[in-house]
Parts: C-alpha cells; sequence; structure tokens
C-alpha cells in the first residue's frame, strides 16, 4: 500500500492492494485517470519511493531491505528512466546528458556508448546542442538514449509522449520498443496513450489506486 | 572521493555559462583580492612606518637605560647580525669665557648615527651639512643657541668637567633628538672615549645610556621579541611605529579606513556568494534528484558538489591572491615616494591567507546551500513540487556569521571594529526590514491614487511582496555600505585636508624667556608673520595621584608610560584651546583663577586612569603641588601647534620657572627672518618642521590616492550583490514578461510597466539605504574616526536617483531579451 498524510487528518490511501508480477523482457503498460495513482505506482516499482506497506521485488532484490542509498545503488545498476518533461539538464549538451549515467558509474568509455546510442536514436548531427536547442521529439530521443546507455534490465517511461505530437509520438514509440527489443529490456510505461498501450505485452488499469486487470 | 573529480570538474565547466557561477567566483576573487591586497598593503606600511621611525630616531630601535647595558643585549644583537651603536647622555655645566650653562650632552660612538645623518654648519646661521658620524676626539659640536649663551667662535674650546675641548661645529640636527625634542637645554655631542677624561660620571651620576640597534625588519622584530620581557620598569625600548604624530594619526586612520573597506566588501561579497549559491543550489535540486534517480548516492552528490565548491574557492582565491597581489603593487607604486625602496617582499603568508580567507568564505556562505542538494529525494524527477527541507536557520546564518567575523577579525586585528561593523550590519538589516515593512504599506495606501503603468509595476511589488521586501533589503544593504564607504572618505580626505592648510605653522619656537615675551610678539606681528600665541611652559613630574605614589597608583601597564619618567610641560590658560575639545567636567571660570585645578589629556587620564575630582601631586622644580582634576579633554596632536597633556588656571604655576612656545608659519622665501629672530633673541631655539611637513603633506595625498582605488574593491563587491539579488528574482519576472507578450501584452506597455516597477523598487531601496547611511555614518563617524557628523542633504536626492538608475541598468540587462527577441525564442530561451 501507498499512503500520504492527509492534511485534514490521518492517512490518504494511493495505492491499495495492488499485487502485481512482471516477467523479465516483457512489456506492460499502465493506464488509468488522471489522479488514479499511476505515477506513484511507477515511483514506488523504480524505488523512488517507498510503500507504506508491503514490497517491491527488483528480480530478487527486496526493496524495503535497503536503504536510499542501496536503492539509489540498485537504480543505478539495474534501472532506465524516460519521463514526460524529458528531464534533460539544461547546461550539458545532448551528448553530455546520455554520458552522465555512465559518468556516475565512473565508466571508461561512457563517450563511444552515448555516442553509439545517440547514433542508434538518430541523433548523430545533434551531439553538441543543448536541450533548448532542440525541437520536443529530438529531447525525447536523447532521454531514450540515455535510459538505455546503462543496459538496465527494466526501463520505466512515465508518460513517454505526453508532451508530444501525434506524429512525433508515433516515431518515439516506435523507437522505444525497437530499442527495447534489441536490448531485451523489461519495459513499464504509465500512459494515457491508447496507441502506445496497445503495443506492450500487458495493459494494466489503475483505478482510484487498485489495479483493475493485473 | 577522487574518482569523481573529472565528473564534478566537467560539470562545472558545463555548468560554468549558465550565469550565476560567474558572480559567484567573481565575488569570491573580490573578497580574497581586497583582503590580501589590503594586508599585504597595511602590513608594508607598518614598515614603512618604522623606517621612518628609525630616521627619527637614528637607529630601528633605542634602548634607553639609567644603568649601564647588559653586555648580553649587545652580544645578542651582535650574534643576529644587528648594527649597534652604544651613547651616553646626561647634564653637566659647561663654561667658556667665564660664562656657565647648563647642557644636554650626549657622547656618541664612532658608529653613531646608525640610520639618518647628523646635520652641522660652520656659522650658526650657514648652510648645512650632512654628515654620518659624530665629533672625534677631542671635539665637541654645540647647538647653535650655546653660541649666543657662552660668547663662542668656532674653534674655541669649552671646559666639561675637568677636561677641555675643541668646538669644531654648530650642531644643526641630530637625529636622536627627536625624543627630546621639547628639552629645555641646549645640546652638546661629544666623542664616547672622551667622557672618561671628563671624570664627570661617578657612582650615582644621573646618566642615561642608549644603545642603538638597526637591521632587516625580521631580525629587528626577533630581536625586540627576545629584549622587551627581559626590560626592567627603569628601561624603554623604543622603536616600531613611533614616529611623527601627524603622519601616525593619519595613517592609523588610513588604516582602519582600509579596513573597514576590506571587512565591508567581504561581508558584500559574502552575501552576493550567499545568494548565487542559493540560486545554484535551486537551479540543481532537479540534476540532483536525476542524478539519485540514475543511482548516485546522497555521498556521491555531496562529494561532487563539495568537490566543485573546493574547485571554485581554489580558483577563485588564487585568482583573488593574483588580483590582491597587483593592485597592491599598484598602491606600493602609488605610495613610492613615502615607502623605502628595499621593503621586504610580502613572501607567501598573504597568499596563505589569501586561500583560507577564500575557503572560509566561500563555505561559510555556500555551504548550506549545497548540503540542502544532499537532500533532494530522487522522487522529484516524478513530482517536481518536492522539495529538500530547509537546512536549519541557526546554521545559515551561524555559519555565515562565525566565518565572517572569524575572517575579518583576523585579516583586520582590529576587534572593537569588527564588532561594531558586524553590530552596525545586523543592526541596519532589522532598521530595514522594518522600513521596508512600513513602506510596503504605505504603497497599498497610494495604489488607488496611481493609474497606467504605474499601477501595474506597484501592483507587482505588492503581489510579490515578500520576495521585493529581500530584495530591497539586499540592494538597500549593499548601496547603504557604497555609499557610507564613499562619504567616510570624502570626509577622511577633507579632514585631512584641512588638517594642513597651506599657512599650518611650520616653525616652533621654545625657550622664549618671560622678559623675551612682549619683544617676541612684537617681532612677529611687525613682520605680519601669523602665529599661533605663546603658550606658557613649566616642566613638572607626576608623583602622586590621590596621595598614592604614582608608582602604585596606576595600573600595570601604565607603570611603564613615558610621561610617569620624564618632566612634563605643564601650562595655564584662561580659555580652551581652539583644537581642543571638553570631554568630561567643566572648563573653569574666572573665579577658579589661583585655584589648584588641572584639566587632562584624554589619552593620559586613560593611562593613568583618573577622572575629575581625583588629585594629582606634581613636583615642580622641587616643591610639591597638589591640583584636582575639573576636567578632561581630548587634544589635536597632529595640528602642529602647542598641545599640553596638563593645563591649569591662572596665577597657579605662574610663579614658577617659565618659558614659552609658539608656532608660526612662514614660507622659503621668508626664513631670512629667522636669522634676524635669532639674532635678536639668542636664548631661544627656533625647530624647523616644514621640511617634515611637506612630507606629511605629500603622504596625506598618497594615501588619499590610495583609499580611493580601495574604494573600487567595495564599489565591485557592492555591483555583485546588486546583480546577485536580480538574477534570484529575474527567471520569475522574465518568465512572466515573456507570457505577457504571447499574451498580447506590447512592447510599450512591457517597457513602461518593468521600469515603473523597477524605479519604484530602486526608489525604496533608496530610501531604506539613506536611513541606514546616515544612522550608521553618524555611528562610525563619532565612535571610529572621530570626524564631526553632519546630515548630508544631498544624499537624500542623490540616494534614490542612483538607486532608480543602478537597478534600472541592471534590469535592463536581463529584460532585454524579453522585449527584443520574438516571444517563441524568448520562451525557448528562458
Amino acid at each position: 500500500m501507498a499512503a500520504l498524510d492527509n492534511p485534514s487528518g490521518g492517512m490518504l490511501d494511493i495505492l491499495s492492494g495492488v499485487n502485481l508480477e512482471i516477467k523479465s523482457a516483457e512489456s506492460i503498460a499502465i493506464v488509468g485517470a488522471s489522479g488514479s495513482g499511476k505515477s506513484t505506482l511507477l515511483g514506488l516499482m523504480a524505488g523512488l519511493d517507498q510503500p507504506s506497506s508491503g514490497d517491491v521485488y527488483l528480480g530478487d532484490v527486496s526493496m524495503s531491505q535497503l536503504d536510499e542509498d542501496g536503492r539509489a545503488a540498485l537504480r543505478g545498476d539495474k534501472v532506465g528512466f524516460v519521463f514526460q518533461s524529458f528531464q534533460l539538464l539544461p547546461s550539458l549538451t545532448a551528448l553530455e546528458n546520455v554520458m552522465l549515467p555512465l559518468e556516475l558509474q565512473s565508466s571508461q568509455s561512457a563517450e563511444n556508448t552515448a555516442l553509439n546510442l545517440l547514433n542508434r536514436v538518430g541523433l548523430s548531427d545533434r551531439l553538441h546542442h543543448y536541450p533548448k536547442q532542440l525541437s520536443g521529439g529530438e529531447q525525447q530521443r536523447v532521454a531514450i538514449a540515455r535510459a538505455f546507455v546503462t543496459q538496465p534490465q527494466v526501463v520505466f517511461a512515465d508518460e513517454p509522449t505526453g508532451n508530444l505530437d501525434k506524429k512525433t509520438s508515433q516515431h518515439i514509440i516506435d523507437l522505444l520498443f525497437e530499442i527495447n527489443r534489441e536490448k531485451s529490456t523489461t519495459l513499464v510505461i504509465v500512459t494515457h496513450d491508447e496507441s502506445l498501450a496497445e503495443k506492450c505485452d500487458r495493459c494494466l488499469t489503475l483505478e482510484n489506486g487498485v489495479l483493475t486487470n493485473a | 572521493m577522487l574518482k569523481h573529480l573529472s565528473l564534478a570538474w566537467r560539470l562545472l565547466l558545463r555548468d560554468w555559462h549558465v550565469g550565476e557561477l560567474k558572480v559567484l567566483v567573481a565575488s569570491l576573487v573580490i573578497a580574497v583580492a581586497s583582503m590580501t591586497s589590503i594586508g599585504m598593503f597595511t602590513q608594508r606600511i607598518n614598515y614603512a612606518m618604522t623606517d621612518q621611525a628609525g630616521q627619527f630616531l637614528g637607529a630601528d630601535l633605542l634602548l634607553k637605560s639609567p644603568q649601564s647595558i647588559d653586555d648580553k643585549i649587545i652580544d645578542r644583537a651582535k650574534r643576529s647580525g644587528l648594527k649597534i651603536t652604544s651613547s651616553i647622555s646626561f647634564s653637566s655645566v659647561i663654561v667658556a669665557h667665564d660664562e656657565f650653562q647648563l647642557t644636554h650632552i650626549k657622547a656618541v660612538d664612532q658608529y653613531y648615527p646608525l640610520l639618518s645623518q647628523i646635520k652641522t654648519s660652520k656659522t650658526q646661521y650657514g648652510d648645512e651639512k650632512s654628515v654620518d658620524f659624530g665629533p672625534p676626539q677631542g671635539e665637541v659640536w654645540l647647538a647653535p643657541r650655546l653660541f649666543s649663551l657662552l660668547n663662542l667662535k668656532l674653534n674655541e674650546t669649552i671646559e666639561l668637567g675637568e677636561t677641555r675641548l675643541k668646538v669644531t661645529a654648530v650642531l644643526k640636527h641630530d637625529p636622536g633628538q627627536a625624543s627630546s625634542f621639547m628639552s629645555i637645554a641646549p645640546r652638546l655631542l661629544m666623542n664616547r672615549l672622551d667622557v672618561d677624561k671628563t671624570g664627570i660620571i661617578q657612582p650615582g651620576s644621573r646618566v642615561t645610556y642608549l644603545a642603538g640597534f638597526a637591521g632587516e625588519h625580521a631580525v629587528r622584530k626577533q630581536f625586540e621579541k627576545w629584549l622587551s620581557p627581559k626590560l626592567s620598569s627603569s628601561q624603554t625600548l623604543a622603536g616600531g611605529t613611533e614616529g611623527s604624530q601627524a603622519i601616525n594619526s593619519a595613517m592609523q586612520k588610513a588604516e582602519q579606513y582600509l579596513s573597514l573597506a576590506s571587512m565591508l566588501s567581504v561581508m558584500l561579497s559574502g552575501i552576493a556568494i550567499a545568494m548565487t549559491a542559493n540560486r545554484y543550489g535551486q537551479r540543481h535540486f532537479d540534476q540532483s534528484a536525476l542524478m539519485r534517480c540514475m543511482g548516485a548516492s546522497q555521498k556521491t552528490v555531496i562529494q561532487i558538489f563539495t568537490l566543485q565548491l573546493f574547485i571554485l574557492g581554489l580558483a577563485g582565491s588564487l585568482l583573488g591572491c593574483l588580483f590582491g597581489f597587483l593592485t597592491q603593487e599598484g598602491l606600493i607604486i602609488i605610495l613610492k615616494e613615502f615607502l623605502a625602496p628595499d621593503l621586504p617582499s610580502p613572501g607567501l603568508y598573504p597568499l596563505i591567507t589569501g586561500l583560507i580567507s577564500g575557503f572560509v568564505i566561500l563555505t561559510g556562505f555556500s555551504l548550506p546551500a549545497l548540503l540542502r542538494l544532499k537532500s533532494v529525494p530522487p522522487l522529484r524527477v516524478l513530482r517536481k513540487d518536492i522539495t529538500p527541507l530547509p537546512v536549519s536557520s541557526w546554521f545559515v546564518y551561524g555559519l555565515a556569521m562565525s566565518s565572517l567575523v572569524g575572517l575579518m577579525w583576523w585579516q583586520s586585528g582590529q576587534l572593537f571594529l569588527t564588532l561594531l561593523v558586524v553590530a552596525g550590519v545586523i543592526a541596519s538589516v532589522v532598521l530595514l526590514l522594518i522600513l521596508s515593512f512600513i513602506l510596503m504599506q504605505l504603497s497599498r495606501a497610494v495604489l488607488s491614487v496611481l493609474s497606467g503603468p504605474w499601477k501595474t509595476g506597484l501592483q507587482q511589488i505588492i503581489r510579490h511582496r515578500k520576495e521585493n521586501q529581500l530584495q530591497m533589503l539586499a540592494f538597500g544593504l549593499s548601496l547603504m555600505i557604497l555609499m557610507i564607504i564613499f562619504l567616510l572618505r570624502t570626509d577622511l580626505i577633507t579632514r585631512w585636508q584641512g588638517q594642513l592648510p597651506d599657512d599650518a605653522p611650520n616653525h616652533f619656537v621654545i625657550n622664549i624667556q618671560k622678559n623675551e615675551v612682549t619683544g617676541v610678539n612684537q617681532f612677529f606681528s611687525e613682520r605680519k608673520i601669523k602665529t599661533e600665541g605663546l603658550y606658557p611652559m613649566v616642566r613638572g613630574r607626576i608623583t602622586k595621584i590621590n596621595n598614592v605614589p604614582i608608582e602604585d597608583a596606576v595600573p600595570d601597564k601604565s607603570k611603564l608610560d613615558n610621561s610617569l619618567k620624564r618632566d612634563l610641560n605643564l601650562s595655564w590658560a584662561t580659555k580652551l584651546q581652539e583644537n581642543n575639545q571638553l570631554l568630561k567636567g567643566e572648563w573653569w571660570s574666572s573665579s577658579d583663577v589661583g585655584k589648584p585645578l588641572i584639566s587632562v589629556e584624554k589619552g593620559l587620564a586613560k593611562r593613568l586612569k583618573v577622572n575629575p575630582g581625583d588629585s594629582v601631586t606634581f613636583k615642580i622644580a622641587e616643591q610639591s603641588i597638589q591640583a584636582t582634576i575639573q576636567s578632561i579633554r581630548s587634544v589635536q596632536w597632529d595640528s602642529f601647534q602647542p598641545n599640553f597633556y596638563i593645563v591649569f588656571p591662572e596665577s597657579v604655576i605662574n610663579d614658577f620657572p617659565v618659558s614659552f612656545i609658539s608656532s608660526f608659519f612662514i614660507d622659503k622665501s621668508q626664513k631670512k627672518q629667522l636669522n634676524e629672530l635669532v639674532k635678536q633673541f639668542p636664548t631661544l631655539t627656533v625647530l624647523e618642521i616644514d621640511a617634515i611637513m611637506e612630507q606629511v603633506k605629500s603622504i596625506m595625498e598618497q594615501v588619499t590616492t590610495a583609499v580611493e582605488y580601495v574604494m573600487l574593491f567595495v564599489l565591485l563587491a557592492g555591483m555583485m550583490v546588486l546583480i546577485a539579488s536580480m538574477q534570484s528574482s529575474m527567471d520569475e519576472r522574465v518568465h512572466s514578461a515573456i507570457i505577457m507578450r504571447t499574451l498580447g501584452a506590447k512592447k510599450s506597455f512591457l517597457i513602461r510597466s518593468q521600469v515603473s516597477e523597477f524605479s519604484m523598487l530602486g526608489f525604496f531601496s533608496g530610501v531604506l539605504a539613506i536611513t541606514g547611511t546616515e544612522m550608521i555614518a553618524y555611528l562610525l563617524y563619532t565612535r571610529v574616526f572621530d570626524l564631526n557628523f553632519e546630515i548630508h542633504y544631498w544624499l537624500l536626492l542623490a540616494g534614490p536617483l542612483l538607486s532608480v538608475i543602478l537597478i534600472l541598468f541592471i534590469s535592463q540587462l536581463y529584460m532585454k531579451k524579453v522585449t527584443e527577441q520574438s516571444p517563441l525564442k524568448a520562451l525557448r530561451y528562458s
């Protein structure tokens, strides 16, 4: 269960009775109305937050047994992220943004790996552009390259097409799934976009914090 | 930690172009440059002052002792590599042509003087010749007055005790005479090897043994440190910073001003650093959350930001040291006429202190902002509303305040000034906060009267009341500091210039006898020479305070005070002297004539721990006289006018042996009138101080330039705070302006409302600044700099106007892109 301190007193349940298992290399979509708890569920699964009760396992590692730094290490090792608002650092170029997760792991081949992935997402001519010099679609492609650069086991995507037009969205969806297949990564997507949800192996619906078709 | 160094470095490089880091480093550079340059400069000035004192004393250090000087001291000085001269001084009667005269005799060895030169001439009023050594054996040199008193001519002989010595020169100037400037007896210089032949010095004779030392600054400092604790209470060591009182006083004020300017620039830089670090921290919440999301531990995040802080600190401090060194070299060039050419180089010490200071100030002001980055939750990547808990205010302000006070005290060595500045700034912040609150309330009241862009501007200010109040505070505070520094500089310089007007007295005349007073006055008035009047002078020594012997009555630290060991020049007066100021008690009235009352100079009163109502006993011409302190007064020692520690009313000491003193001005072309004066009144002594005056004037001019130079630091640091305070609020302002433009607001409307908003913000800040300025200036003028305080009325208009202009100028640097670029471009780049 995930709960929140309710300002008017007591606790507010955001998610309850969620029981979910995702297999390796599976792609799943979590859909639901705004405020249904999709992003909270994603945050819990990715170890960005802790449930008030219950547990989350990544592989055979229990998240609740780890402290915040332990979860951070696990994320660095096994998880990649794609966000609705891209979350690129404005002071870094496209190449530097993609290199960052590897640099945090003190990887010696950060630049080459990042170059390969940027090439893969079709941005080899935009390597040294800053985020503000890139279109929304281009920024999300940089974010996808960054998510896969550490070769994670799971990629969590929070509304990856939420800020993009239909045509660009389609292109981003295709790219995300192509790379996912190539790398055999588990993909968890929170989305409103039905066309995106349809491409996943499984689609789960959240209603008021409860999974209705898990 | 080091494995993150290259990442920290790369992230820092990538962040560099964003802007606030440049302000942060620039502020750090200014703070360190200001501290190191002023530190190095004052250190060198102190060396120069010591050298100057050496010229007056004829040695860097002068040891005076009533017993012969211990061989251990001489041996130690020799081993240290110091040059040494030994001499003896005593009073005795000399005889010539059956005339007797009490004379102050100094017997010197072949090394005297170690510094400066002796000036002699062949006639009483003839051209001077500088010589490096004293008289050879068998010869003496006499003060001009002795020639008249004894009807002597050159090459005649005098009798001194059991020997006869030949007079071979007129003694015009002896470097050691500064210490006995006002001694009544005329001087005689002889060779030390002749002393035994005179048979004068017997066990129990009153003799002063003198040892002069000269050498490298560091060596003599060490020697002084070794010697000082070994001195008995009857021995004195002169040197260090002794010199002309006028130079000392001006230099002391200049040093205080420089310290104050340095402290304020450090404080302003600290504020700018805190503001930019805070903005930097806030802008990096997302980066920190993202790094945590990508697997960085809290430790890694804080290590990366700490390393960045370290790199910035190192670069900023090194650059600051470099600029500080260059600035200091510039100051030395400005003051080259005053400073000795072979000053020791500043060495590595200022570099080390500069580095330490840089890190202390950077850590003290920016660490709290960076520590917040450690606790940014990774969930922020999904929910922007999550911010890290603020660091405790006690920690933030405590750290900033303690590093600031520690640094200012360490650098200036002036605790009182440090505490005064800190207390002043805290009080100003409270005052400015209250004032800004009142201004905000008033703004609401006038809102209904306004229309158009002025109304929009004021509404904007009221809408963001909290942020604007803070901005007004930062802006007002830095403007206030700039204005204080400017006013103080102007008033100090005016005071220095006023202190030495072109016709300031440049000659003293002493030993005027009672029967010569009318004649001397007539001499001056006939020749239209401007004098400061004739002041009576009676020699007397303090023996008791409140009937307790002086040795027991004064505090321990005053026991060695010179004023207790020698005769003081006592005077009497009906009116308070023009440049004196009554501090405690009352000046006497006509009914007090003949009553045993005294007025004491404040410095002496403080050293003797006496107040009005206390009684002081004097020994004058072997008689005791007791007087009650009626008042304490301050004396302007640097006025070049006769000044006295102790003054009586009329008819109390008038019957004791008295001579008179006066000071007067004559220019170079009238110099020959001095000869006429001495010919007409052969027993009086004229002291020519016009050369010293010229030197003082030139030093004043150079110090003035230095003071102006240093003010630049405060100005730059102030500008940094202004820019930092604007930067912190500019993101939001730019963003709202772009949205307004997108929604159809015309460029002219935006410009008008921006101008009105910033003008009002500037006006309010200006009002805060002038109010704070006048209050702090009052305290500084009256408590630290001893200046007369008057309200600066012109500032009432100039302050707010300057503030409006500055704030409009800086805001335009940011707002330009909103009004000049297309809304789309502006939106994308905002």
